[in-house]
C-alpha cells in the first residue's frame, strides 16, 4: 500500500503565537567566544538556535522567548542576556 | 553521527510559537522528542500542558506539522492501543506511533489504560513528562508528586506543610509490566535522552515501549526559567531521578553516580521546598538511596 505522510490541515493553517513578545532579556551570542559545541541548540526549549551544516550557531529572533537556558548552559559564557531595548 | 548532529539536521514538528512557559522542560522533550521521530509519526497529547500550549491545535489552526489527536486524559493508552492494530493491519509498520502524556494522565487518571496498554504489549512508544503535578490547571498534586512540595491542593500552612507521602515510582511499575523497552531519560543529559528516545523508537516496533522524562516546570516549582536544565541535572546527581533502562528483561544502569549530591542540595533554590523541615529532607534522601540502591541491584552492581 502506497504510503502517505498528508496531515489535513486546518482552515486556518498553523497556530503561530507570537512568542517573541514575551521576552525581556535577549540572548546575544560572542561569536568569539563560541566554540561550536551545540549544547545551545540542544538545550533551547523553543528551537531558536539554528545549526549549520559547518556547525555555526545562530540565534533567531522570531520566537525565541527569552528563558535564558542557552546562556545558563553555555561551557563558553558566550551568550549574555542583554535587556530588550537597551540598557536603562 | 552524534547526538548533536541529530538534533542539527532533523526538522523540527512543531509550531515555532506554542505557548508553553519560559524554560519549558515539556516543550524542550516535545520538540527533540518529535525531531528524532520525524514525519513519519503519529501523536496522542492528552490534556495536560502540552495540550495546552496549543499543540493539538486550536481554532481549526494546526499545532503540530505531523498528525496529533487529543484523547482522554484516561484513555490515551486505550486509544492509541486501536490505533497501532489499525496501522499493523494496514501495513503500515514503519509509522512511530507516539504518546506524549503527563504524570496526571501517565500515573493517575491514565495509569488503567496503560497498564493495560503495556501488558497486552501493543506496539507503541508512551513517552511522559513527569513534572510533578497538574501543572496545566495551577499545580494539584499527583502521585509522583516529591514529599513536602508546595502545591495548590497540599499547600504550606499550620497544619500541612506540602504533600505528606512519598512519591509513586511508575517507571519500574511500567518495567514489570514484561515491556519490550522502559527507560528513564532527563533533558540535561541529552545524548542519553536522544539514544533513548531512538531506542525507544525501534523497539515500539516489536512491543510496548516506555520513556519516563523527568521535566521540571519553572512555573509550579518557583524557580527561574533559566536554571531548567540545571535543576534536572541536579535531580540526576542526587538520584532523585536515577537513569537506568531496561531492554527486553536486562536491566542496565546508565549513569552509577559514584558521587551522589545530598537532597538538600537538589531542594536548594526551589520555591517548592522552600519548607521542607530537616525530616521531610531525611525522609526523602533514605527513600533516594533505598531506591538506589534496589536499581542498582537489579542491574547487578
Amino acid at each position: 500500500m502506497e504510503r502517505q505522510h498528508v496531515t489535513p490541515i486546518g482552515n486556518d493553517g498553523m497556530y503561530v503565537l507570537d512568542t517573541a513578545s514575551w521576552r525581556i532579556l535577549r540572548p546575544v551570542m560572542d561569536k568569539s567566544k563560541c566554540v561550536e559545541c551545540g549544547m545551545c541548540l540542544a538545550y533551547c526549549p523553543v528551537g531558536a538556535i539554528i545549526g549549520s551544516a559547518d556547525k555555526k550557531y545562530t540565534i533567531t529572533y522570531d520566537y525565541c522567548k527569552g528563558c535564558g537556558v542557552c546562556a545558563a548552559e553555555c561551557p563558553r559564557k558566550a551568550i549574555d542576556m542583554k535587556p530588550e531595548g537597551g540598557e536603562k | 553521527m552524534s547526538y548533536i548532529d541529530v538534533l542539527r539536521e532533523a526538522k523540527d514538528q512543531v509550531t515555532p510559537g506554542m505557548s508553553a512557559c519560559q524554560g519549558c522542560g515539556g516543550e524542550l522533550i516535545l520538540r527533540k522528542a518529535l525531531q528524532i521521530a520525524g514525519e513519519n509519526t503519529i501523536i496522542g497529547i492528552p490534556p495536560g500542558c502540552m495540550a495546552g500550549a496549543g499543540v493539538v491545535g486550536w481554532n481549526y489552526a494546526n499545532g503540530l506539522k505531523i498528525p496529533v489527536h487529543i484523547p482522554l486524559l484516561d484513555n490515551s493508552a486505550a486509544f492509541f492501543s486501536g490505533l497501532s492494530q489499525m496501522y499493523q493491519r494496514k501495513g503500515r509498520k514503519d509509522t512511530n506511533i507516539v504518546v506524549l502524556a503527563g504524570d496526571g494522565a501517565t500515573a493517575d487518571c491514565g495509569f488503567q489504560s496503560l497498564s493495560a496498554a503495556a501488558e497486552r504489549g501493543e506496539k507503541l512508544l508512551y513517552i511522559c513528562y513527569d513534572n510533578e503535578g497538574y501543572m496545566n490547571t495551577g499545580y494539584q498534586r499527583s502521585s509522583t508528586t516529591t514529599k513536602g512540595s508546595r502545591t495548590s491542593t497540599t499547600p504550606i500552612g499550620s497544619v500541612v506543610k506540602g504533600k505528606t507521602q512519598q512519591q509513586k515510582y511508575v517507571p519500574l511499575i511500567i518495567a514489570m509490566h514484561n515491556v519490550e523497552f522502559c527507560a528513564t531519560a532527563s533533558p540535561s543529559n541529552m545524548a542519553d535522552f536522544v539514544a533513548k528516545v531512538q531506542k525507544g523508537l525501534a523497539a515500539s516496533k516489536n512491543g510496548f515501549a516506555y520513556l519516563h522524562v523527568f521535566s521540571p516546570c519553572p512555573t509550579g516549582w518557583g524557580y527561574a526559567p533559566d536554571q531548567g536544565i540545571e535543576v534536572a541535572r541536579r535531580a540526576v546527581k542526587a538520584n532523585m531521578f536515577p537513569l537506568w533502562e531496561m531492554d527486553r528483561g536486562e536491566f542496565k544502569l546508565n549513569d552509577e553516580n559514584r558521587k551522589p549530591i545530598t537532597i538538600a542540595e537538589f531542594v536548594k533554590g526551589i520555591g517548592k521546598f522552600k519548607a521542607l523541615s530537616d525530616e521531610d529532607i531525611a525522609a526523602i534522601q533514605a527513600m533516594v538511596d533505598h531506591r538506589f540502591e534496589m536499581l542498582k541491584r537489579l542491574a547487578g552492581k
